[in-house]
């Protein structure tokens, strides 16, 4: 109807341009008459005098408001029905482009969902979170003691809450057993991050501390499997711990924290008191708070570091050389994470240039075989810009189609993409294909189209006339082929960059694999068990019924070795604390050196495979009747005990207030990989040993749900878990079995930030592979059907069809050498940033030759292969019909 | 007689507005009148008058309307506007400083 109207009014616009310029013509005819011309004569002048109509009225034509949307729309029209005529064209342009907007939508759509999108709370930017700091770590975890005088003294803040990581919950009923990961929160905890409750109500201050009414907040999913969704679930019980708790609330679903995931909240205040009263201690806790309208994070840490200075005078035994740091939280949030997702966005960014010059490419050799259309149509009056634009419409309209079917492609390979996601990248859950993901789909579609088609559009506009309407005579070709080259060259040195990322990750990952961990990662199965609430309500039950579990899975045939470690290896796990030698107790616990403790059974080492270098591990008869015992591995031995022996002295360790020791060093054992397999962190190195079973019965409920079982086997996990979990269940039917993982999933997965790049890079290598591949063959091909004549002439006087191959193939390999120079200049300078990327790259410099020579050699059979085609149609060139072609 | 002078550029929109604040005239009494009040020295390409006007009406310098013309054949007929007649102060006052300024420079011995 629209533009019906449109088509109307502009139908009568045309009329009366007509009779205007009638009437003119009319006018003059008249003047000439009366000037004495013959009447014949005197119109001929009149319309000589107004020149050419078609002409005028297309200037008069452009003055018109809306003429340029017209003439837009006549474009399109023109160009989709010119796209129809080459419908192989258009569909190798449409999948070219479609491949490259499609791959770098889906990495948009992660870098979107993951870095760009504010956290889902209310005024987002409000929010920091407040750490400690000492001098070995600037962003520590805080104390409760502390985080209360913050809370109390601190004006910068509008609210301050706390929050407690990893709090394990054994969830019993109603439902089924199960192991919960949740959280421990303070009151005021939602309302300070700006989270409404999708049911209920939060903590209240009553709720938050020792002796509360037991009250907990579920998250949607327990809500929705134990409860049916129903409204009715506040005032329930769930049994956590062998506990009833009431439930409060329903948090809303894939908006936690800290993980996307939050199962379960019970009030901080109700916590573990020995938690909860050490001021020095440092146990997975952290604050976060929302800065008060016009404060800044400067402002607030100005005042913290008052606050903190106060706190380290009043406590100089606990908060000695502390401090405290204000942090903006989507930036603790989001973390490492940014840099390799901007690292992955520019690497698919130059797989869109390489699909890009692929199209140009294309557009170049079609824009040769049009050069007579242009011809005519600027000798019909067309100027220079009016055949750009239409040009630039046509390849606009490519790379929207592009974008389109680029949008299927990318909302299918986001899932690929989230497969090879690790679990680690914080906010995985938040991505999808949403409004500003089409935005930027749409945005890239159309600037692509102008990049790649003025080159070609630019170059086909200018026009010899003569020479192109002159059939026969083939133009500008040259020129062209010369672009064509130029944008081969570009592909190929493009491909080159990528391939050499990729390969250096891989090459980082084989390095790592083959690293001694100082442990067997081979054939030992780790998991974790949750007790019945009857067992676990003390330290001596604790103990008991691990013994007798323990008992139980070494008579399966088939363990070799079983025992518990309240800290594995590479598990990202960590529990460094400060520790002194002898009765050199420090002035400042908080700036003494600091270890990583093994709390273990005496099995864990055979268990483990790790190596006793000297003295003796622990045995069962280590109890907590008998002396303290400690072992220390020999990074700890080198670097406290130089020169001396370490067996005989004695270590104490802890926070302030309850240390723990002295205990005698009884042996030393080698050095296991905790930082990852590279280990190339800031992370503590030296490790120490305790028997589990000497520890304080206190101990127990608190470390209990950290506890893993580390089973040493022949057999593969499928078959002995089957019989491990009949022997936990045997113990008590309302026990669990979670997180079983070999020792080499672990390892594996210590690997995720290296290999989620790796898989991304490879992926995008492979994709710049075919694309140049096709660019060459595309190219070459062009070149071999507009050469026809000269192989022709050269079959003719005798060229042996071998020379004719070679002729072809030194071409496309001249092209892909040019490139690979280029872009081994390229990848040398850009692979820098790579290792300049969180540490991604262990054990290969960025110029390994290595890496550079394999993905050369790659990269230059991809191009004979791509050569070989039109090589074997330039041998059956028939010379008769090339000689007769002009 | 000397061949009729080129136009300067950007002087087209002056000469029509200035021909239109006489009276209200059709394209071809335009072109007429330029030639005449200049003695033939202006000589208007007709192609590119028509061009113009719309190009002035666009900016709503000068309206058309369709009216009978002095041998009673319809014809479209431009008006300056009071925007037009602004626009032409603002132009004759530009044009007065540069005609000034070139003098100055051409007479200077």
């Amino acid at each position: 109807m629209k533009s019906w109207r449109l088509w109307f009014s502009r139908k009568k616009w045309e009329q009366q341009l007509d009779d205007e310029l009638r009437f003119h013509i009319e006018r003059q005819t008249a003047a000439n008459i009366a000037a004495g011309l013959a009447p014949e004569e005197a119109r001929r002048q009149a319309v000589l005098q107004l020149g050419a109509a078609e002409g005028v009225k297309e200037d008069c034509r452009e003055q018109r408001r809306g003429f340029w949307l017209e003439t837009v729309w006549a474009d399109v029209r023109y160009g989709l029905r010119i796209l129809r005529k080459v419908p192989g064209f258009t569909a190798v342009a449409i999948l070219t482009l479609a491949l490259g907007i499609g791959a770098n939508t889906a990495i948009f759509s992660v870098v979107q969902g993951v870095v760009l999108a504010p956290l889902p709370y209310r005024e987002p930017d409000r929010l920091v979170m407040v750490l400690e700091s000492n001098e070995r770590f600037p962003e520590d975890a805080i104390s409760y003691p502390n985080f209360l005088d913050w809370q109390r003294t601190a004006r910068s803040f509008e609210q301050m809450a706390a929050v407690t990581l990893h709090e394990g919950f054994d969830l019993s009923s109603p439902g089924t057993p199960e192991h919960l990961d949740g959280n421990r929160i303070s009151a005021g905890y939602f309302s300070a991050l700006g989270l409404n409750l999708s049911l209920g109500r939060e903590f209240n201050p009553q709720e938050d501390r020792r002796g509360g009414a037991p009250v907990a907040i579920i998250g949607d999913r327990l809500w929705r499997e134990r409860f049916g969704g129903s409204a009715q679930a506040v005032g329930r019980s769930v049994t956590l711990n062998g506990i009833g708790y009431t439930i409060v609330g329903v948090a809303p679903t894939g908006r936690g924290l800290l993980s996307q995931h939050e199962n379960i909240y019970t009030p901080l205040g109700q916590g573990d008191p020995l938690i909860l009263n050490a001021r020095g201690g440092h146990d997975d806790m952290l604050s976060i708070a929302r800065l008060k309208p016009g404060v800044s994070i400067a402002q607030a840490q100005a005042e913290m570091s008052a606050v903190q200075e106060h706190l380290d005078q009043l406590y100089p035994d606990a908060d000695g050389g502390l401090g405290a740091t204000v942090l903006p939280l989507k930036q603790q949030i989001v973390g490492d994470a940014r840099g390799t997702l901007l690292l992955l966005l520019s690497a698919v960014g130059l797989v869109l240039l390489i699909a890009c010059a692929n199209v140009a490419n294309l557009l170049l050799a079609r824009s040769a075989a049009r050069s007579r259309e242009f011809a005519i149509r600027s000798a019909l009056g067309a100027g220079r810009a009016r055949i750009v634009r239409q040009l630039i419409t046509e390849s606009v309209l490519l790379s929207l189609a592009g974008g389109l079917l680029g949008l299927l492609i990318a909302k299918w390979s986001v899932n690929l993409v989230l497969a090879a996601v690790p679990e680690s990248l914080p906010r995985a859950g938040n991505i999808t294909v949403n409004a500003s993901v089409l935005a930027f789909a749409f945005g890239i579609s159309v600037a692509v189209g102008i990049l790649f088609g003025l080159a070609p559009a630019l170059k086909s506009s200018r026009i010899d006339l003569r020479a192109s309407l002159n059939e026969g005579t083939r133009g500008s070709t040259g020129s062209h082929h010369r672009a064509q080259s130029v944008l081969v060259i570009v592909q190929v040195a493009l491909t080159l960059v990528l391939l050499v990322s990729a390969g250096l990750l891989f090459r980082t990952i084989r390095r790592l694999w083959q690293i001694n961990p100082g442990f067997d990662v081979e054939h030992v199965i780790a998991f974790k068990v949750g007790l019945s609430p009857s067992a676990a309500k003390s330290g001596s039950t604790l103990r008991t019924a691990f013994l007798q579990l323990l008992d139980r899975i070494r008579m399966i045939p088939g363990v070799q070795a079983a025992d518990f470690s309240m800290l594995v290896p590479l598990t990202d796990d960590d529990n460094d604390t400060p520790f002194w030698i002898g009765a050199d107790k420090p002035a400042v616990v908080q700036n003494a050196p600091r270890m990583l403790v093994f709390d273990t059974g005496p099995d864990y080492l055979r268990a483990m495979g790790i190596p006793l270098l000297r003295g003796r591990f622990f045995s069962h008869e280590d109890t907590t009747k008998s002396p303290c015992v400690a072992v220390i591995d020999n990074v700890f031995a080198q670097q406290y005990f130089a020169g001396k022996d370490p067996l005989g002295q004695t270590i104490t360790f802890g926070w302030a207030a309850s240390p723990w020791g002295p205990c005698q060093i009884v042996g030393v054992v080698g050095h296991v990989r905790h930082w990852g397999l590279g280990e190339t962190g800031t992370g503590t190195l030296a490790q120490s040993y305790y028997p589990l079973y000497q520890a304080r019965d206190a101990l127990w409920p608190l470390g209990y749900p950290g506890i893993r079982i580390i089973v040493r086997t022949s057999l593969n996990v499928a078959t002995i878990m089957p019989a491990i979990k009949s022997a936990v269940y045997g113990a008590g039917s309302d026990q669990t079995v979670y997180d079983v993982q070999t020792m080499r999933q672990i390892a594996s997965e210590s690997m995720s930030s290296q290999r989620f790049p790796m898989i991304l890079l490879g992926a995008f290598a492979v994709l710049a592979l075919l694309l140049a591949s096709i660019g060459i063959y595309g190219v070459i091909s062009y070149s071999v059907a507009q050469r026809a004549h000269e192989i022709g002439i050269r079959i003719a006087l005798g060229a042996e069809n071998r020379s004719i191959f070679r002729l072809v193939i030194g071409q496309g390999v001249r092209l892909a050498l040019a490139g690979l120079a280029i872009g081994a200049a390229a990848a040398l300078v850009l692979t820098r940033l790579l290792s300049g990327f969180s540490h991604l790259l262990y054990g290969v410099s960025t110029n390994d030759p290595l890496t550079f020579i394999a993905v050369s050699v790659v990269l230059a059979a991809t191009a004979v292969l791509a050569c070989y085609i039109p090589a074997r149609r330039a041998m059956r060139v028939d010379p008769m019909v090339a000689l007769r072609y002009e | 007689m000397s061949a009729p002078a080129e136009l300067l550029q950007g002087t087209l929109d002056l000469l029509i507005l200035k021909t239109l604040a006489l009276e209200p005239m059709h394209g071809w009494g335009i072109a007429q009148r330029i030639q005449q009040v200049s003695r033939d020295i202006l000589q208007i390409q007709q192609g590119s008058l028509y061009p113009g006007l719309y190009r002035l009406e666009r900016k709503k310098w000068i309206r058309a309307e369709w009216g009978a013309s002095e041998n009673n054949r319809r014809a479209r007929f431009y008006t300056l506007t009071k925007a037009g007649r602004q626009q032409l102060e603002k132009e004759l006052a530009d044009w007065e400083r540069m005609s000034t300024a070139v003098a100055l420079i051409v007479q200077r011995t």
